[in-house]
């Protein structure tokens, strides 16, 4: 791809006899946000050291901000761990200037932008603190700060909502936008489909490493059939008519409601609009306890691509 | 490159010496020098009056005893007088020997070093302190206090009214036990103390004078003179009784034999001098002098300031990075920097530390005895004069980078296979072992630095800067200097390489410390 901010090709990585990543092909395209999707123990981020070049891959291609070695362009680079942790005798303003001094800035610069960084994110008043004063969601936010803190083209995060409560996720999720808004590439890897779901240009599902999907959020989706639900007393044979429908089935009752209702799932076609079905029913009389239509949500894709092995891995 | 190294390096440093261990370390040893110093002195000083009781029924020996505890006062007063010239003469020179010795103070310090009873001996005849000190006044500097005699340490009790001098020793012990027990205490003049002595000289003593030749008897502890004290250690006061005695009996039996005694005196006092040379020395100076004794044993000195400066150092680096480990800040760090910028960053930094820490030790040194001026530190900073201006300080700088950069690879390999402290502390201790064997036999290799033994030992890399150190002022072998020098050269290459290798593969691992079939596998494996 040509403005392809990174790419893999058939990488492979064992570890003795044990494949953690099998024969991955993936490229994300410059400025977008990728989410790197699985269950635990999948190998995103084996994935991840590999792109990183902190570990060697046994096969395969690998190519970074169109460098073979991701150790060429180690400063155009930022990168936050899955596990977290920072030198805790150090303070926090003097930490952030460490880690963007190491990726080339200079003092008086990683200084500034340190404190900048600390003030927009409402850590000005701890910048003094030692970072073993910090809680655990706060000492993961300044790590956040500090490894994107010299600006990198792609920035690289493993895991980053893990920890955080609610409120900093959203912080962070303004964070990732807005980088990419600034035209920096973010690939970040989840176990939650959530955050993926909401901020995601494309995504990469994998599970015991191997590929499972590679595409936009729409095309993962579209993979999956849509479902419309209803619940009635009538008759509704007369909808197996409707062109676009595609299967009709009873779901098992609800012993403690009302015997005489039954409830529906439709599968529909992409192109049926669920408003024709609406509008049938009432054409034909159908009384409607219950229309419901529900776009499906990242996690019934996994759910529906990786089968019973998502079911096994459990998400955590 | 060198700037990523630097800003690690710099790190390390900083988080080093700003932890209170750093500063316990930095502040301990001049602490305990000090707090010795000071402890020495007023030890010295601070001998109490000793009370001791003479009870002469033979009536002969009374002169004798009074004579013997009159010399060993002026004993000390001539050897504190020696102490009082070594730090106030003008010019102070340690390298001055017997042979050339340039004035009559030199030439009495050293014959009181050489012989201290025919010192002793000239003293008293020449006049005593009052010589002493006329015949020094030329040589002292011009600020030089007053010498201060010590006091008299064996001053003679009253005989409590109870005791009957004519009384058997048993009755006289019985009577006096409590005394010399610490009990009672017992008086003389106005003041009061414990009894440190009883000096019993039976009546019929003289029967008991043993001679060459006579039949061997069952020794019979109530035979002869009776010194009874509690405390056994000081036998400064036994001794010279002894010998008081026994010069009275042996001048008695010369008359007796009809023997000249002012003959026989002349003829012990007679001595052979005997020069101790260094056949190493150029022509002319093969004399050994005192700044020579000192050069010698010196390397004992770096040789353990190496080791405690060394085992701070790298305790440090193995806590740095097995907490990088466990944090894993050590991902982040490998996404920045090479495996071998951090390596080398960290050997930097933590290398600063331990030059700090001598830094800070030689500083406080140099400022105490600046500062406590006009004292016994007079004699120290002479001492240091002597040994900085040594060819040892090259061989110690040297050996202490060699050394380091050996022991610290080594250990940065064994933090980084361990995930705890712990874990470390297991993998450690063969490390320290083996550093004590060259510890351990320091006095040895002064004393024979280049036994064959000694020689084999410099040859183990892990030895060397150790034994090197010990062996420098003794002009160790060509070969030793230089088949030493490139072995432990190689191996530091090796263990460095190596440790990086380790070092690489280990700081992502986790889990227990790798068995020994593993670490080869890190070893032999290409990265
Ligand atoms: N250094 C390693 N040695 C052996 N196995 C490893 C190593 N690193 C990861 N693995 C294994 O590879 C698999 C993928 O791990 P990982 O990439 O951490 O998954 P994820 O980040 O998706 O949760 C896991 O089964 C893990 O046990
Ligand atoms: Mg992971």
């Amino acid at each position: 791809m040509e403005n392809s901010v990174l790419s893999m090709h058939n990488v492979v990585k064992r570890f003795g006899e044990f494949t953690a990543v099998d024969e991955i092909s993936f490229s994300i395209p410059k400025g977008s946000i990728y989410g790197f999707l699985g269950p635990n123990g999948a190998g995103k981020t084996t994935t991840i050291r590999m792109i990183l070049e902190i570990i060697k891959p046994t096969s395969g291609e690998i190519s970074v901000l169109g460098h073979a070695s991701a150790l060429d362009v180690r400063n155009r680079i930022g990168y936050l761990p899955e596990e977290k942790g920072l030198y805790k005798k150090m303070k926090v303003w003097a930490i952030i200037q460490y880690f963007a001094r190491l990726k080339g800035m200079d003092k008086k610069a990683a200084k500034d932008q340190a404190w900048l960084l600390l003030e927009k994110y409402g850590l000005k008043d701890f910048a003094e603190s030692k970072v073993e004063a910090l809680s655990k969601g706060m000492s993961q936010k300044v790590q956040v700060l500090s490894a994107v803190a010299h600006e990198p083209e792609l920035v690289i995060l493993d895991e980053p909502f893990t920890g955080l409560d609610p409120v900093n996720q959203t912080v962070l999720e303004e964070l990732i936008t807005g980088m990419a808004e600034n035209g920096q590439t973010v690939i970040f890897s989840t176990h939650v489909m959530q955050h993926a779901e909401r901020l995601c240009d494309r995504i990469l599902l994998i599970a015991k490493g191997r590929k499972i999907f590679d595409g936009t959020v729409a095309e993962a989706k579209a993979t999956i059939p849509r479902r419309v639900t209803i619940e009635t007393a009538d008759d509704i044979k007369d909808l197996h008519a409707i062109a676009g429908v595609n299967e009709i089935v009873q779901l098992a009752a609800d012993p403690s409601a009302d015997s005489t209702v039954a409830q529906w799932q439709l599968q529909i076609s992409e192109q049926v609009n669920p408003q024709d079905i609406l509008r049938t029913c009432f054409d034909r009389g159908i009384n409607l306890n219950r229309f419901e239509f529900t776009e499906p949500s990242l996690h019934d894709v996994f759910v529906h691509l990786v089968g019973d092995d998502a079911r096994e891995h459990e998400f955590r | 490159m060198m700037k990523m190294i630097r800003l690690i390096a710099w790190r390390e440093y900083m988080e080093n010496v700003q932890t209170k261990g750093f500063w316990l370390t930095v502040m301990i040893f001049p602490v305990i020098f000090i707090a010795m110093f000071f402890l020495t002195t007023a030890l010295n000083n601070a001998t109490p009056t000793r009370y001791y009781l003479l009870i002469d029924q033979s009536g002969q020996y009374e002169q004798a005893v009074a004579t013997a505890i009159a010399r060993e006062h002026q004993r000390r007063i001539m050897q504190e007088f020696v102490g009082y010239l070594l730090e106030n003469r003008k010019d102070t020179n340690l390298e001055l020997m017997a042979a050339n010795a340039r004035s009559t103070t030199d030439q009495f310090i050293d014959d009181v070093d050489a012989d201290q009873f025919a010192a002793l001996d000239a003293f008293l005849n020449d006049g005593g302190l009052d010589f002493a000190l006329t015949m020094a006044r030329p040589y002292l500097k011009d600020n030089a206090p007053p010498f201060e005699q010590p006091k008299q340490q064996f001053i003679e009790a009253t005989l409590p009214s109870q005791v009957d001098v004519n009384g058997s020793p048993q009755e006289i012990i019985a009577a006096l036990r409590p005394y010399l027990t610490g009990d009672r205490e017992i008086s003389a003049g106005d003041e009061s103390g414990s009894l440190f002595a009883l000096i019993l000289i039976p009546a019929d003593v003289d029967q008991d004078i043993s001679r060459p030749g006579a039949i061997p008897q069952t020794p019979d502890t109530t035979k002869g003179i009776q010194y009874w004290a509690r405390n056994l250690t000081d036998s400064r006061l036994p001794d010279a009784i002894g010998n008081s005695i026994n010069n009275v009996i042996r001048e008695r039996e010369y008359v007796s034999l009809g023997v000249n005694t002012q003959l026989v005196r002349n003829v012990q006092r007679t001595r052979m001098p005997l020069n101790q040379l260094d056949p190493t020395a150029e022509a002319g100076e093969e004399a050994v002098s005192m700044a020579d004794t000192l050069r010698q044993f010196a390397p004992m000195g770096f040789v353990y300031l190496m080791f405690i400066s060394l085992m701070q150092s790298v305790q440090y680096l193995l806590a740095n990075t097995i907490e990088e480990k466990s944090n894993r800040i050590i991902e982040v760090l490998l996404a920045s920097v090479t495996p071998h910028e951090l390596m080398m960053g960290k050997l930097l930094g933590i290398g600063m530390a331990g030059l700090t820490t001598i830094g800070a030790w030689l500083l406080s040194f140099y400022l105490f005895i600046t500062l406590y001026d006009n004292n016994q530190t007079e004699l120290i900073s002479q001492i240091l004069e002597v040994i900085l201006g040594s060819e040892l300080i090259p061989w110690f700088v040297f050996y202490y980078f060699a050394g380091y950069a050996l022991y610290s690879g080594i250990f940065l390999a064994i933090g980084s296979l361990c995930d705890t402290l712990k874990e470390a502390q297991g993998l450690m201790m063969p490390m320290i072992l083996i550093q004590i064997v060259p510890i351990a036999s320091m006095f040895f290799v002064v004393l024979d630095p280049n036994n064959t033994i000694v020689r084999a030992m410099s040859w183990f890399p892990l030895f060397t800067p150790y034994i090197m150190m010990n062996r420098a002022a003794a002009d160790p072998p060509m070969i030793d200097v230089i088949g030493t020098t490139i072995t432990l050269l190689l191996s530091i290459l090796l263990v460095l390489w190596l440790s990086g290798k380790v070092f690489k593969l280990g700081v992502l691992r986790t889990g227990q410390p790798p068995k020994m079939l593993e670490l080869l596998r890190m070893l032999r494996s290409k990265i």
